[in-house]
């Protein structure tokens, strides 16, 4: 009996340890981005390696305050998070900085989505202007994002209030600046406020603001146009002649993981056209590498980039190093000016 | 013997609450004197520009208005929070204190965000208030009450309405009716025994019931954010833009130590009075 006992226990605990040394574990957000990543990459990469992925979740910031404090015994070995915050991870010694060489699928990466050396693009989406087509004034198509200053449209505009970096972008596009000459676009900024009605603070604030009429006008992320266009909202997503500021969730791998070579493998897997293709369709996304085959469903909404000419044409791109250093600048100058 | 018992055993554990309360706060204040980097949540060296950029007039406004509102908010709901407690307590018929009761804590099972989201919905251009006067004929075009301070209040009086309530019937449950009795057998009208007996006894009660709306709605976050639509920022707000969105820990550490400051000396000068009444009263 003695026997029997102990050998039960000395199994458990073998099985213990061996669960703990073979999982991966990846920091992402959760909701429909976690059971995104485990139908998709995790899949992939669990049947080519044998090793089960498991994904830790949580808020943008919060995750990245964590990761600062377990910092010399990291909990995670790979890390999503969007382009500009992975410049902070960056900055602060958290990621690790890749060799392509075992990444062979980065070779496919379409040039616009490689964020850094440390995080790569995952899946591209857009900020650009969704408007009622039933509420807004005849002959408002926004075919550019100048219209957004249209006198006609007083009181009419949503913006978010976490991120000031996209009409700042726009704001410095139109007067012809450069994204760092930001303060010489105030002006055009000031001149904006009043068409502002309010301000979103979550993509839930965002949708309801929408769906409800009171903001018939918004600056918001493409994934919201499309479900309240799909729940049947009368909605159009412009994508204005200037381009649609781009937005890329990201992944890198985090520094210190006892785990690398299966940490590269698993980035190599989030970037397989394969994995890719099926990213695309379940989020409404665009593909970060060339070659992928996007459901033609989801080619044809506005601000899809199905071909890396489309990246070139119609994404504008910040400058993600200079975004993360000037967030913090530019939100509290919005804030102050634009807000109150 | 017992209660002194007690109390030692209590302080142990009393004590270490305490001792992690103030490590927090401490590290919260190390970072209102450090310097942010831009581009890092590493904060830098000492400074002291934070204190100095409180000066800006958009802090004192957003300071301002948020005690007034609080202050506002405290007073509606004292109004309507002191009958409603009243008949939770006195009224006859147990089915009636019983249904109070109910209808007091309901909303207490719902978060902040829910019942903030319905606010959006009953106010809003396309809302039931907004249709509810279009049908009585009182108003032509909807009346903005979405994304206005008076829009907030009401939200916020809704959502701290149970608890002053629920202080408030504590409170009066506490009067000894024989006082009352005592002043109708002297010939006191139902008025003049409210005014004269059952106020100034319930005055802790509503003292404590505005400290504790007060100091609840000063930290209120979600319901002006969602209410208020980024157009009435109360002070949590204001952290929350200015710090924690705009990576600036430093200076959100500096605007939550002011508001601490500032909800801990109105509670100081609402229980100065408080323990000067019970003074007077004991007199």
């Amino acid at each position: 009996m003695r026997k029997f006992v102990t050998a039960v226990l000395a199994s458990m605990l073998m099985s213990g340890a061996a669960l703990a040394q073979e999982k991966l574990v990846v920091n992402g957000w959760g909701g429909p981005f976690q059971a995104l990543v485990m139908a998709t990459v995790a899949k992939k990469f669990t049947k080519e390696t044998g090793v089960p992925v498991e994904i830790v979740t949580g808020g943008t910031i919060d995750r990245l305050n964590r990761a600062r404090v377990v910092k010399d015994n990291p909990e995670s070995d790979v890390t999503f998070t969007t382009s500009h915050v992975g410049w902070l991870y960056v900055n602060d010694g958290l990621f690790e900085k890749l060799d392509f060489s075992k990444i062979p699928n980065a070779k496919n990466l379409i040039p616009k989505a490689k964020a850094s050396d440390y995080h790569l693009g995952f899946y591209g989406y857009i900020y650009s202007i969704a408007y009622r087509t039933d509420l807004v004034p005849p002959g408002v198509t926004f075919a550019s994002w100048q219209e957004l200053w249209k006198p006609e449209l007083k009181g009419m505009i949503g913006l978010a209030d976490f991120d000031a970096s996209h009409i700042i972008k726009v704001a410095t596009l139109l007067d012809g600046k450069p994204l760092e000459d930001w303060e010489a676009a105030q002006p055009k900024l000031m001149a904006l406020k009043p068409n502002l009605k309010a301000f979103y603070s979550n993509s839930a604030t965002s949708i309801q603001l929408m769906s409800s009429g009171e903001t018939p006008v918004q600056v918001l992320l493409s994934s919201n146009a499309y479900n309240m266009m799909a729940q049947g909202v009368p909605l159009k997503l412009a994508v204005p002649k200037e381009g649609a500021i781009l937005g890329l969730d990201t992944i890198a791998i985090t520094k210190g993981t006892k785990k690398l070579e299966l940490a590269y493998k698993f980035v190599n897997a989030a970037l397989d056209p394969q994995v890719q293709a099926e990213v695309s369709k379940m989020q409404k996304a665009s593909p970060v590498v060339v070659g992928v085959a996007v459901d033609p469903d989801i080619a044809k909404l506005p601000g899809i980039f199905s071909s890396a000419e489309q990246w070139d044409k119609d994404a504008l791109v910040s400058n993600d190093k200079v975004r993360a250093e000037m967030l913090g600048k530019w939100n509290a100058w919005f804030a102050k000016n634009m807000m109150n | 013997m017992a209660n002194t018992s007690a109390f030692r055993s209590l302080l142990l554990p009393a004590g270490l609450v305490a001792l992690l309360y103030a490590t927090a706060l401490i590290l919260v204040f190390q970072y209102s004197v450090r310097e942010v980097i831009p581009g890092s949540l590493e904060p830098g060296g000492f400074t002291l520009d934070n204190y100095a950029s409180l000066g800006h007039p958009l802090y004192l406004s957003v300071f301002l208005r948020t005690l007034g509102m609080c202050a506002a908010t405290a007073v509606i709901v004292l109004l309507i929070g002191y009958p409603l407690a009243y008949y939770m307590v006195r009224a006859r018929s147990r089915f009636l204190r019983s249904l109070i009761l109910l209808i007091c804590i309901m909303p207490l099972f719902l978060g902040d965000v829910p019942r903030s989201y319905a606010w959006i919905l009953m106010l809003g251009a396309n809302g039931a208030v907004n249709g509810a006067l279009k049908w009585v004929g009182l108003i032509d075009r909807p009346v903005q009450m979405l994304f206005t301070v008076g829009g907030v209040v009401v939200a916020l009086v809704h959502i701290t309405l149970p608890f002053m309530t629920l202080l408030l019937a504590v409170g009066i449950s506490h009067i000894d009716q024989l006082y009352e009795k005592a002043a109708r057998s002297l010939g006191a009208n139902p008025l003049r025994v409210f005014l004269t007996v059952t106020l100034p006894l319930s005055v802790p009660a509503i003292l404590a019931g505005f400290m504790t709306v007060f100091a609840l709605n000063f930290s209120a976050y979600a319901t002006p954010i969602m209410v208020g639509g980024g157009k009435v920022n109360m002070i949590s707000n204001v952290v929350y833009q200015l710090g924690i969105a705009s990576f600036n820990y430093p200076f959100s550490a500096t605007l939550s130590l002011i508001s601490l400051v500032a909800v801990l000396a109105v509670v100081g000068l609402v229980g100065r009075a408080s323990r000067k009444i019970g003074q007077r009263y004991a007199e």
